[in-house]
């Protein structure tokens, strides 16, 4: 059965607050990462990253996606969770695109299917293969990011990263109202429902969609308003400060250069 | 449209992340001149927006469901530069956050939506609604338009992109490491949905948000609307820094390689369904020792930076990667070049100034004789509905 | 001298004059609350005063210096401004808007300049003062009502202001926590700091307040100790402050007397 158009917007209103308040939760939970100190997280998981994204051998990427999964299980991220949230999604959004790679690219022919001749070539595979291992392992590692630290925290550790201090301002704030107005949204679809009676025309639902948006556009430019007054009263003059409570242990070294070692070895490994 | 991790070589996106660079930097400052301090709420509340509505379900024609990204609606509201501000932050949240977008394809996901796509937008919204009162309906289609051309700019850029990585990225045995196709497969599959599904539910969003606020919060739209004069004037300078960045990735990286004629990029189309060509293809590609292959331009235009290093220098160095990079590397520096001359350009221009700015606070309102007060003006009174047009809850 | 003093104050948004003409003067020291029903102009006088929003017309002083923007633009001024006077907004989710309770409460402190080291031992201070240290990690979007409004007080306060305004501190609070929030505040000032409250809660008046004006369509058209305010029936029910309420008797006569909400 086809869903109401409604129900969808806000069930995805829904999966995205529960995506951040899941995010939340776990985070609070201990295991190997969530002891961490943010910014070993941020440069160590974005190393990771990097050296996936360097890779130019599969087992290389395959090694560092063991890895990612190695970590997501001494860091009590289920698996349930990463395969619900991470690897069925890409695997159906990447896995479509790569398919017909699998028969476009040139290559050795390993096998031609019976009806259409069209070829399986080792090359079409092997290029298959580089798209989704590398799309699952990013995906991996960045949700694990997310899963072991508090939002603020990951903000805060961008420093490291040099991102400079007015835009982790702006991301911070920017995360904090986006609950605010997801919630909004949700409620104006719920009530909009409430009042709907059987399915809506196309047009009416974009109708709804459209009215929805331009409600929440003024509400945001105004609570924009509203928040600078509140953030003058403060006495905020346009410089940002932050205060990070970060102090690294000798663990947290630890786990630094281990992270860069295992980076640094997928790269050597890939020459 | 967001491009994840896994799609473009880290190098292309290192590229465009230094594409990207200089326009955040225009932006930045540009946007704090003409807020000042407001600059910090503005963007985050705005890319708050975007990022909701990017979760709108919106039903189109036929059946299917598209959202949209919300660019056209930026820049008509907010004007080119705090557009890119926000939308750009709203990518970094999803790709941090959300999983949506790659994590190393921030700078690209950036370049292609926020920054091009907010100032396609502009250009647009500008040259079609010029000189149309607010009220009008020339308003509401230029917006639509705006938001159509935004998307599908973005979706055309980030083709091109995944098109030059099978060109430029292979391993040993010839199957490429990135995206598999090449520009003639990847322009047409990815422009398909973008001329059609994601671009309507942009036209729709941007059109449709627009005709809302002319009846419910038209000074919202005022600082955007500038005089009658000289509008398609201004609206043909908002695209001139992108031309300027394109023009520079156009000559210098491969995307100019590919224009003096390589075999590559074309073989998929066309041979696929013969045998014979395929053979050839395959013999002439694979059965190399060398782990990359250049087509011609390529490597004429990395010999040309290759050629200084010594022969004792060590191989990478005289690879045509290694030239590649080089290539890469000088074309975002002329980009920042180019943009730093085009800021300044801009900087002697007033004009500018006031377009691209907000709703200001009560607090900035001055005497209604000073100089730019006909805009300040206006945006107070677009801030003043704003606020009376939703209740605060806690009354 | 006066703490606050405004001649012929005029304040309009697009077309609704909020305040018109308005004419106070506020000790130093007092504790003063603003009554009036909704659209009185409370919210609009509060932010005037703490150099917000700006008159159209008219003058404000605070302690004999003119506020106008132009004072505002000197960062001197302003950072002496902000370091004595504090707002608490009506609305928490304008007043909340840093990720982190913890981050919220330390946000004043940091942009007034202080050292780290001292803002951390003051918000830990705070948070246990306000007892919302458990909530130091939270987001702001998950708290409750009165946990908000917690620690909106909280993010002020911990500058220790001598000027407190206060836009309806105890709305959208059960009347539990009501009494807490205003115990806090009583503690707090401990009568050497000036207080200034909007409200349409009768109920606390006299808790909060050794002086009340009355504000009805931009003008204070009373000003007595709450105990005379709150004897005035007339006054009151003519600024809506008050209704009549009826109700049935078992002898089934309908009876009809005036009435407050305590807890609006
Ligand atoms: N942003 C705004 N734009 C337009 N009009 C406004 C705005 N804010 C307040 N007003 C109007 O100004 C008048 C005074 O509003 P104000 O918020 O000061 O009242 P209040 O006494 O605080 O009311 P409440 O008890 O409901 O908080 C009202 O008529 C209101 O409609
Ligand atoms: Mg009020």
């Amino acid at each position: 059965m086809r869903l109401h158009f409604l129900e969808r917007t806000i069930d995805g209103l829904h999966a995205g607050l529960a995506l951040a308040l899941d995010a939340e939760n776990s985070a609070a939970a201990g295991g190997l990462l969530q002891q961490l100190d943010a910014r070993v997280k941020v440069a160590g998981l974005f190393s990771l990253i990097l050296a996936a994204a360097l890779a130019t051998r599969l087992w290389v990427i395959a090694a560092v996606f063991a890895l990612a999964v190695a970590l997501a299980a001494l860091s009590r991220v289920s698996f349930r969770v990463l395969a619900t949230r991470v690897w069925i999604g890409a695997l159906a959004f990447t896995g479509a695109i790569a398919l017909p790679a699998v028969f476009l690219t040139p290559g050795v022919a390993l096998y031609r299917l019976p009806a259409l001749h069209w070829p399986i070539t080792a090359q079409g595979l092997t290029t298959a293969g580089f798209l989704l291992l590398r799309v699952e392992t990013a995906a991996t590692l960045a949700l694990l990011l997310v899963f072991t630290t508090p939002w603020m925290h990951v903000l805060k550790a961008l420093r490291v990263l040099r991102v400079p201090v007015l835009l982790v301002a702006i991301l911070g704030m920017a995360s904090r109202y986006i609950l605010l107005l997801l919630e909004t949204a949700h409620e104006m679809f719920e009530s909009r429902k409430s009042r709907t009676v059987g399915p809506l025309a196309g047009a009416a639902r974009r109708h709804v969609a459209v009215a929805s948006s331009g409600v929440l556009l003024s509400r945001s430019l105004q609570l924009s308003g509203d928040v600078y007054l509140a953030m003058q009263a403060r006495g905020f003059r346009g410089d940002v400060y932050l205060l990070d409570d970060f102090a690294m242990t000798r663990f947290d070294w630890l786990a630094l250069a281990a992270f860069l070692a295992l980076a640094a070895a997928a790269v050597w490994a890939d020459r | 449209m967001h491009i994840p991790d896994g799609y473009l070589s880290p190098a292309t996106c290192a590229t465009l992340f230094g594409g990207a660079v200089p326009f955040w930097y225009v932006a930045l400052r540009r946007v704090r001149k003409a807020l000042h301090t407001r600059l910090v709420p503005l963007v985050s509340l705005f890319a708050a927006f975007s990022f909701v509505i990017m979760m709108f379900n919106l039903p189109l024609p036929g059946g299917t469901t598209g959202h949209a990204v919300g660019i056209g609606l930026a820049a008509v509201v907010l004007g080119p530069w705090a557009a890119m501000l926000a939308v750009s932050t709203a990518i970094v949240i999803q790709a941090l956050f959300f999983g949506d977008g790659g994590i190393t394809a921030i700078g690209a996901n950036c370049f292609n939506m926020a920054i091009a796509g907010a100032l396609v937008a502009y250009a647009v919204y500008r040259l079609l609604a010029a000189g149309a009162a607010i009220g009008s309906a020339r308003r509401v289609v230029a917006a639509g338009l705006a938001g159509y051309a935004a998307i599908n700019v973005s979706a055309l850029l980030a083709a091109i992109e995944f098109g030059i990585q099978p060109l430029l990225y292979r391993n040993a045995a010839g199957a490429p490491l990135y995206c598999p196709y090449s520009l003639s497969v990847a322009i047409p599959a990815m422009m398909l949905g973008h001329l059609t599904v994601a671009g309507f539910a942009e036209l729709t969003i941007s059109a449709g948000v627009v005709g809302f606020l002319q009846r419910s919060d038209p000074s919202l739209l005022q600082s955007t609307a500038g005089r009658a004069a000289a509008l398609g004037e201004t609206a043909a300078r908002a695209l001139r820094p992108l031309w300027a960045g394109l023009g520079a990735l156009l000559i210098l990286t491969p995307l100019g390689i590919l224009a003096t004629g390589s075999a590559w990029g074309e073989w998929m189309a066309r041979d696929f369904s013969d045998p014979a060509a395929r053979h050839e293809i395959a013999a002439s590609s694979f059965h190399r020792a060398a782990p990359l292959r250049a087509p011609e331009g390529l490597a004429r235009w990395s010999q040309i930076w290759t050629a200084p290093f010594a022969h004792y220098a060590p191989p990478y160095i005289r690879s045509a990667t290694f030239g590649y990079l080089l290539s890469g590397m000088f074309g975002a520096g002329l980009i920042v070049l180019a943009c730093l001359v085009v800021a300044r350009l801009f900087g002697a221009n007033r004009t500018w100034r006031t377009h691209s700015c907000m709703p200001r606070p009560h607090s900035c309102r001055r005497p209604a004789s000073a100089g730019p007060a006909g805009v300040e003006k206006s945006l107070d009174t677009a801030r003043t509905s704003a606020c009376a047009t939703s209740k605060e809850p806690a009354t | 001298m006066m703490l606050f003093e405004t001649t012929d104050l005029t304040y309009s948004y697009d077309r609704v004059t909020a305040l018109d003409r308005l004419n106070l003067s506020i000790a130093e020291g007092s504790r003063v609350a603003l009554v009036g029903a909704n659209g009185s102009g409370k919210s609009t006088l509060l932010r005037i005063l703490d150099g917000l929003n700006f008159g159209q017309s008219g003058t404000v002083r605070f302690r004999g210096e003119p506020m106008t923007e132009a004072h505002f633009a000197s960062d001197e001024f302003a950072f002496s401004f902000r370091r004595q006077v504090g707002l608490v907004f009506q609305n928490p989710d304008v007043q909340l808007f840093n990720p982190t309770v913890f981050d919220e409460v330390a946000f004043g402190p940091l942009q007034l300049g202080w050292s780290k080291s001292e803002v951390r031992d003051r918000v830990g201070e705070t948070l246990d003062r306000f007892g919302i240290a458990h909530l130091k990690d939270r987001v702001p979007h998950r708290l409750s009502g009165g946990e908000k409004k917690r620690v909106a007080l909280a993010s002020v306060l911990v500058t220790d202001p001598a000027v407190l305004l206060l836009d309806e501190p105890t709305a959208a609070l059960d009347p539990r926590s009501q009494s807490q929030v205003i115990d806090l505040l009583v503690e707090w000032g401990g009568g050497a700091k000036s207080v200034i409250t909007a409200t349409h809660n009768l109920a606390d008046l006299e808790d909060i307040a050794d002086r009340c004006l009355v504000l009805d369509g931009g003008l204070v058209v009373a000003e007595a100790a709450p105990a005379e305010i709150l004897r005035n029936r007339e006054l009151l029910e003519r600024s809506n402050l008050i209704h009549a309420h009826r109700h049935h008797h078992r002898s089934g006569e309908l009876h009809s007397h005036p009435h407050v909400h305590p807890s609006e």
